[in-house]
């Protein structure tokens, strides 16, 4: 009911404003957006970024009455899909999902492209790592593995999640560091992506993992690995019985791999404002809370300028983190 | 194009010392005992290896007598001159004139021009060509782009779909 | 498990999905045979139209188009020697050659024939036996990985009828395609050459379309019109099928076995099981000789193999959320999407919807039988068509296909590339499909021997301690000692005059 009050409102009101540029070029006076907008999104179709992308596309469609057309631009590892977002026309007709690796990459020299090439428009979602261990592993608790892991030489344990440097591995070194340990006491072993990850776990293959808990869930169902705790400040409601660090640890550390909506640096003042103004219609929107809970997905939001401090202070922990790894080229 | 194997069998040893080199001088990663270097050294050294045996003709003798695809045809010698064999870079050219001109042109052009270049460079008279690359653009034009929502290039010229 | 299965009927018998799957068959098959589009691509593209159904016409559509795609990239394999998914690349010279001597009909009705049963058997599998498969998917390391991975790569000189060693150095150069990129176990760039899009390295799919669609019109611009094909009637397809499923029985179960097996672990897939089941073929066939020159034993086993593994493969996916392949990680994608989360509570909780996605894939194998025919009637008008025709269409398909599957012009730049790299190693007998295998099994062999050698802190050990690596690893070593051994065998043979077979 209130959907089809805020179309009518929308819709007044756009005839309103046509009526007062009478006149004028009617292409100018036309409010924003007068034509479809393309949603650029680095990743592949049918992962997690596309999904979440594909729903916030198909809500903007509803709230703003132009079609808001998802493209998959992949490539490069992300970095062709970023860099696609950042070089197109700032007037507001492409925009894109930025995802983690826009201040990861420009560390390891991959990229000059870092949250700063970005008009950031809403953060929209994040994941906290989890500590995943197999179910046949000896440790209960997250604080029996870290003391184990203290105890045990530099590299007798092996973790994996992602490919090395990715967003896991970063959370593994932050971790360690947190604990006061160098940063290769774990062994990390790449792998490609955190599913391959969870399922060496199984095999027995990997002592634990850091991917994401939403990722590991489906072999955590099936009784062949438990989560231990999450890197986040607060537990997260899909899985309300995984403590986080803070309170099993008592440790202090939280990171995680963040989604937002941004545009090419530059966009207009008043469209910027109108699309972060739409996305916290889509953020509270029912359709997306449902979306993002069945799937696990974290929910986090951050206006225009909420999104850029958050994008900067993760930037300088990745950056840390990097360096502490030795990969940092910067 | 048929080199002799000597030729394949050396430039395979070049190409594979290159690579087992450039794996090598690949860093090594903090903590880990092996990383991106070791397997470009193990293809490299293996491909080289091939190459040797090949510039020696060893299992040659397993080679079949006649072409591993039996040339189209059989019967005709295809006509050869001086230029002829650049005929066959023309397909991969046309593709990078794609590339480069489909966001400029529009698709609808440009996939036009290489139909009528391919069609015309295998014999077809203008009687086929002409009615084709009009054709057969705006038919893939309208699955992909209208169907399948692929960002196809407008460019000059715009559908009315 | 009687109530579960009407339900799940009735959740399938309503026109939405009906409609879907119709729909969905019909563009799996004509994408899926267009040169130069792939399975992948097919599927890719759908899942925008996947987000307006509902959650069970949704995977409908993704099962019947991928089911479809997959069988119909044999059609221009078969008759115009361009293979529409690695797999089909395995035995697309030997569909040719069936082609070439006027038996195209009997490859394909082969292909969708022994396809559709290799799907249905391994959907059965699927449905009896997910608890076990799972078992099997989840005691796999990276340590059995590497040992099946190098099982696969010797595939390669048994399917090429080159020189072994040729056929060696093509795979060699496949891997060494498959080293470009940051995906390696340093995440570092390697041979990118400071190009930004080389970074994510090169799919086999352009890879793929390059050496085989490319450079297939790069030789008909140098070769003159081929004459006409001869036509020679043979009745009914379906005839000529059940004759083979006689003659081929065994080689159509081992077939179907293999590709269970090889299906449920993740990674490895189709691809993986048509190479293989191809290989074995002729290492175990009667009539070794006759592979390569159109004898269509070997189809008949890589088909029936290739869609079980595709059935199979939703094993790890449904259970564990783990994709088999890029078709499976779209698949779980979409599930995702649909609220159908991939773990075992799909089995319990939402028993009904998993009884609707085995019937679907039961009923997307039976009606690729009659659809399946249609399209081959039709496209082998191709084989009548002139040339000047059909090889600027193939451009055209090459050029979108390879965009689309990104939308990237690197892929296009990819395409070009590999068609110029095929051109050359075709014509101076190096096998490009070597270098395909190369390039598909690359990414799987580096990381699993990479990953065994950081877990096991640089040991070979592993290798050959765990029970299934240790039946693996002899199961290479003896593949990889066998032909020597057979080889001095008939040296001893011909040095005693008496017992020389001649």
């Amino acid at each position: 009911m209130t959907k089809i009050t805020r179309r009518a409102f929308a819709a007044s009101s756009a005839a309103a404003a046509a009526v007062a540029g009478f006149g004028f070029k009617p292409a100018l006076a036309q409010a924003y957006p007068a034509r479809p907008v393309t949603v650029i999104v680095p990743w592949g179709a049918g992962g997690g970024t596309d999904a979440t992308a594909r729903i916030v596309a198909a809500l903007l469609e509803k709230d703003l009455g132009q079609p808001f057309n998802v493209v998959n631009r992949t490539g490069g590892s992300g970095v062709v899909g970023h860099s696609a977002i950042a070089t197109a026309q700032p007037d507001g007709y492409t925009i894109g999902m930025l995802t983690v690796e826009i201040s990861m990459m420009h560390w390891q020299g991959l990229t000059e492209l870092a949250p700063k090439s970005y008009t950031p428009l809403a953060l929209m979602n994040e994941d906290p790592p989890g500590i995943q261990v197999p179910s046949t592993s000896p440790y209960k608790t997250v604080k029996e593995l870290a003391d184990a892991i203290k105890a045990a030489p530099v590299g007798k344990f092996k973790a994996s999640g992602t490919g090395q440097g990715g967003i896991w591995h970063l959370a593994l070194v932050g971790w360690m560091q947190a604990l006061g340990l160098p940063a290769n006491q774990v062994a990390w072993v790449p792998s490609n992506g955190a599913a391959p990850a969870m399922q060496d776990l199984a095999a027995g293959g990997l002592d634990l993992t850091t991917c994401s808990v939403p990722e590991a869930r489906a072999i955590i169902e099936a009784g062949k690995a438990r989560s231990l705790a999450i890197m986040a400040p607060k537990r997260n409601p899909s899985f309300p019985d995984v403590p986080t660090l803070k309170e099993s640890m008592g440790i202090d550390y939280a990171t995680g791999a963040w989604r937002g909506i941004a545009g090419p640096k530059g966009l207009p003042a008043d469209v910027a404002t109108k699309l972060t103004a739409s996305l916290k219609k889509v953020y509270d929107s029912k359709e997306f809370k449902d979306f993002m809970s069945n799937r696990g997905f974290g929910t986090v939001w951050g206006d225009a300028t909420e999104f850029a401090g958050f994008m900067d202070k993760g930037d300088a922990q990745m950056g840390e983190a990097m360096k502490a790894a030795g990969l940092s080229k910067a | 194009m048929r080199l002799p194997d000597q030729v394949t069998g050396l430039f395979l040893v070049g190409l594979g010392a290159a690579a087992a080199y450039g794996g090598w001088l690949l860093p090594p990663v903090p903590g880990q005992p092996v990383g991106p270097n070791i397997f470009p050294l193990v293809i490299g050294s293996g491909l080289a290896l091939c190459g040797i045996a090949i510039t020696f003709g060893i299992g040659h003798t397993f080679e079949e007598e006649e072409e591993i695809i039996p040339l189209e045809g059989g019967q005709v010698r295809p006509p050869t001159g001086k230029l002829y064999g650049l005929r066959a870079l023309l397909p991969p050219a046309l593709l990078l004139f794609y590339v480069v001109a489909a966001d400029r042109l529009g698709f609808i052009i440009t996939a036009g021009l290489i139909v009528y270049a391919t069609s015309t460079a295998l014999g077809a008279r203008w009687k086929l060509s002409l009615p084709l690359a009009v054709l057969a653009p705006m038919g893939i034009h309208l699955i992909f782009s209208k169907l399948l929502r692929v960002p196809l290039p407008a460019g000059l010229l715009s559908m009315p779909w | 498990m009687l109530k579960t299965l009407i339900e799940a009927f009735a959740l399938i018998s309503t026109w939405e999905v009906i409609i879907a799957m119709l729909a969905a068959s019909v563009y799996g098959l004509v994408i899926g045979s267009l040169p130069g589009l792939s399975a992948t691509m097919a599927t890719a593209l759908l899942v925008p139209v996947t987000f307006y159904l509902s959650p069970i016409a949704a995977i409908a559509t993704i099962v019947a188009a991928s089911t479809m795609a997959i069988f119909s990239g044999d059609i221009p394999g078969a008759l115009l020697r361009i293979p529409g998914t690695p797999a089909s690349a395995a035995y697309a010279d030997e569909a040719y050659a069936m082609t070439r001597k006027g038996e195209a009909e009997l490859a394909l009705g082969a292909g969708v024939w022994f396809s559709a049963i290799g799907g249905i058997a391994g959907t059965l599998s699927l449905m009896i036996l997910a608890p076990p498969l799972a078992e099997i998917a989840l005691s796999f390391s990276t340590f059995e990985y590497f040992w099946l991975a190098f099982l696969g790569l010797m595939c390669a000189t048994l399917v090429a009828r080159s020189s072994p060693v040729k056929a060696i150095a093509g795979m060699f150069i496949g891997l060494l395609v498959s080293c470009v990129g940051i995906e390696n176990p340093g995440g570092v760039p390697r041979f990118t050459f400071g190009i930004t899009d080389l970074f994510g390295g090169i799919e086999p799919i352009p890879a793929l379309v390059g050496v085989f669609a490319v450079a297939q019109v790069m030789r008909a611009m140098l070769t003159p019109e081929p004459p006409p094909i001869p036509k020679r009637k043979f009745g009914s397809i379906m005839a000529g099928q059940w004759k083979l499923t006689k003659k081929y029985h065994w080689q159509m179960t081992r077939g179907n076995i293999i590709g269970v097996i090889i299906g449920v672990l993740p990674g490895a897939g189709a691809d993986m099981a048509a190479w293989v089941s191809y290989a074995m073929s002729k290492r175990f066939s009667k009539e070794p000789e006759k592979f390569g020159t159109g004898h269509v034993e070997g189809l008949v086993e890589a088909g029936a193999s290739n869609n079980a593994s595709i059935a199979s493969g939703w094993v790890p996916s449904l259970l564990f959320g783990i994709p088999g392949d890029t078709i499976a990680a779209i698949a779980i994608g979409v599930l995702y999407m649909k609220g159908l989360n991939p773990g075992p509570t799909l089995f319990t909780e939402k028993a009904s919807s998993m009884y609707a996605i085995y019937l679907m894939f039961i009923i997307a194998n039976i009606i690729m039988i009659p659809l399946g025919i249609i399209m081959i009637r039709l496209a082998s008008h191709v084989l009548r068509a002139p040339r000047s025709s059909i090889m600027p269409v193939i451009m055209l398909c090459c050029a979108v296909g390879s965009f689309a599957i990104g939308n990237n012009m690197f892929g296009v730049v990819t395409v070009a590339a590999f068609g110029i790299i095929g051109y050359v190693m075709e014509a101076n007998g190096y096998p490009v499909a070597a270098m395909v295998l190369g390039i598909v099994m690359g990414t799987m062999i580096e990381q699993s021997f990479v990953t065994s050698l950081i877990k096991s802190d640089g040991s070979v050990l592993p290798f050959f301690e765990r029970p299934i690596s240790a039946i693996l690893a002899a199961m290479a070593i003896g593949a990889l000692i066998w032909p020597v051994l057979v080889w001095l065998w008939q040296r001893l043979k011909a040095a005693s005059p008496a017992t020389s077979p001649r």
